[in-house]
């Protein structure tokens, strides 16, 4: 007869120890880029609010920066009367607020501000984080980059595992998909594109400049992985060369 | 409440929806519950559920009884297990296999309440990996969504399920081979297992999954 309860905790407790075991600086990079990204989205769509808002206060700050973190920085730092002057804004289609009306616009800059701070909090720390664990991709990629593809592959090791083509590919399974199933054309590049040499690259350069790219990020995941020697900078300027 | 098929034991369904009455009276996964009497009943939703779809499909055939034991790989959070927990009852077992670590953490508080559930961290693709802590099985259930899944199930099945004892074999399409039509490879899936094994059943599991399918397979 098999003692049923007895491999039932048996297995509980061996399944514990592995699920805590298993906790690694894989699931610290993961956690942080999706936070990352989320507290870029959420900043964006508040600030797209706040800018309706503050409008009813100095509409003619808001069309002269055009960038969210910045735009927010500066309402939360500086007096109306300042950025009139700053920007050289003689006559407003704004009025000026009572203080009751003010409040809950500066309160809600006040918050997504500290959004923007902790989105850079968290950058800092994935950076060390990649720097210590995988120092030759965040090197080649920049630690987002580098955390963005550590996560669609699901893990460092699964990263090191893959062919260049399919790191080449990362991020475009849907066009691929179609690509496939319909002959559409294929995708050239995906995540990777985020890469400054290939998304300032001109458009008929990109797909080879892709596959470049994830040549050196196959060599620079595969020597962090198997623990070698750092070679990223080596890299890099190799990258830099071939793609000059 | 009735019954949805003399068949299946456990099994209910009311205009709308399928359910298995609760071992418990506990849920898990914030599924909608209704009661009559002193029962609760747990609201089983096909979109999550591939057993589910192909039972609300029509499938002929599940196999699981009041008292099955159950090897069920590819068991994730636990949502299909939880199911298959109620309708084997508290006689029955399952040896509940998956190989992600941090996606089972929901798996392991549920065996934590059920009797009937062990939860195992493995690779089904060796299952010579867990032949200390998984026993000859009446079923096997297997949603790993993986490109040699057909390979698998029937090592396992060759390894785990007695003779006379069902498998059931939930399929992704697309993690197989992109290229193919789901129906071309459905068919092709079809003849490797007959070589095997014999085929007692099958359903496409659209509009709940696309591109799926549910093989029912019985050994002899
Ligand atoms: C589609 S999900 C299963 C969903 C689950 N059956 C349900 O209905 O609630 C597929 C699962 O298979 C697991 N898996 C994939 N390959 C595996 C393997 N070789 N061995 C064990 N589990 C595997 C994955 O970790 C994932 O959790």
């Amino acid at each position: 007869m098999v003692d049923f309860e007895k491999l039932r905790k048996k297995s509980i407790e061996l399944a514990k120890k592995t699920i805590r075991e298993s906790i690694s600086e894989d699931n610290f990079i993961i956690n942080s880029i999706n936070n990352i990204d989320e507290l870029t989205k959420v900043a964006n769509v508040l600030t797209k609010r706040l800018r309706d808002w503050y409008s009813l206060y100095l509409p003619e700050f808001s069309k002269k920066i055009s960038d969210n973190e910045a735009f927010v920085k500066l309402i939360v730092s500086r007096k109306r009367k300042e950025l009139m002057q700053e920007m050289n804004i003689k006559e407003s289609m704004g009025t000026e607020l009572s203080a009751k009306d003010l409040k809950p616009i500066m309160e809600i800059a006040l918050r997504i501000n500290s959004l923007y701070k902790l989105k850079e909090n968290l950058k800092e720390y994935l950076e060390q984080v990649m720097n210590s664990y995988c120092k030759n991709l965040s090197t080649i990629t920049g630690a987002l980059l580098g955390a963005k593809l550590l996560e669609q592959a699901g893990s460092l090791k699964k990263l090191a595992m893959m062919p260049s083509s399919t790191v080449q590919l990362l991020g475009a399974e849907k066009a691929l998909f179609r690509h496939l199933k319909t002959g559409a054309r294929p995708p050239k590049h995906g995540t990777i594109l985020q890469h400054p040499l290939v998304s300032s690259a001109k458009k008929t350069n990109r797909g080879r400049y892709s596959r470049v790219l994830a040549d050196k990020i196959t060599i620079a995941v595969k020597t962090d992985y198997f623990k070698g020697k750092f070679i990223g900078d080596k890299l890099k300027t190799e990258l830099e060369e071939r793609l000059k | 409440m009735i019954l949805l098929d003399k068949k299946f034991p456990n099994i209910f369904k009311d205009k709308k929806n399928i359910y298995t009455k609760s071992l418990d009276k506990k849920t898990y996964f914030e599924e909608r519950t209704k009661r009559e009497g002193k029962n609760v009943y747990r609201e089983w939703d096909p979109k999550r559920s591939k057993l589910a779809a192909g039972l609300i499909k029509g499938i002929s055939q599940i196999g699981f009884k009041e008292g099955s034991i159950v090897l069920y790989l590819g068991a994730s959070h636990g949502y299909t297990v939880s199911f298959v927990s109620d309708i084997i009852g508290k006689n029955g077992f399952i040896f509940a296999i998956d190989i992600a670590p941090q996606v089972t953490r929901d798996l392991v508080r549920l065996a934590e309440e059920r009797n009937n559930i062990a939860p195992i961290l493995a690779n089904c693709n060796h299952p010579e990996e867990y032949k200390d802590t998984v026993s000859k099985s009446d079923i096997v259930y297997q949603d790993i969504a993986q490109k040699n899944q057909v390979q698998i199930f029937l090592k396992n099945c060759d390894a785990y399920l007695n003779s006379g004892g069902f498998g059931l074999l939930a399929l992704k399409a697309r993690s197989m081979d992109v290229t193919k039509k789901p129906k071309d490879l459905f068919k092709q899936v079809m003849k490797e297992l007959e070589e095997k094994i014999s085929v007692v059943d099958y359903r496409v599991l659209d509009p709940y999954e696309k591109d799926h399918a549910l093989f029912i397979v019985k050994k002899k």
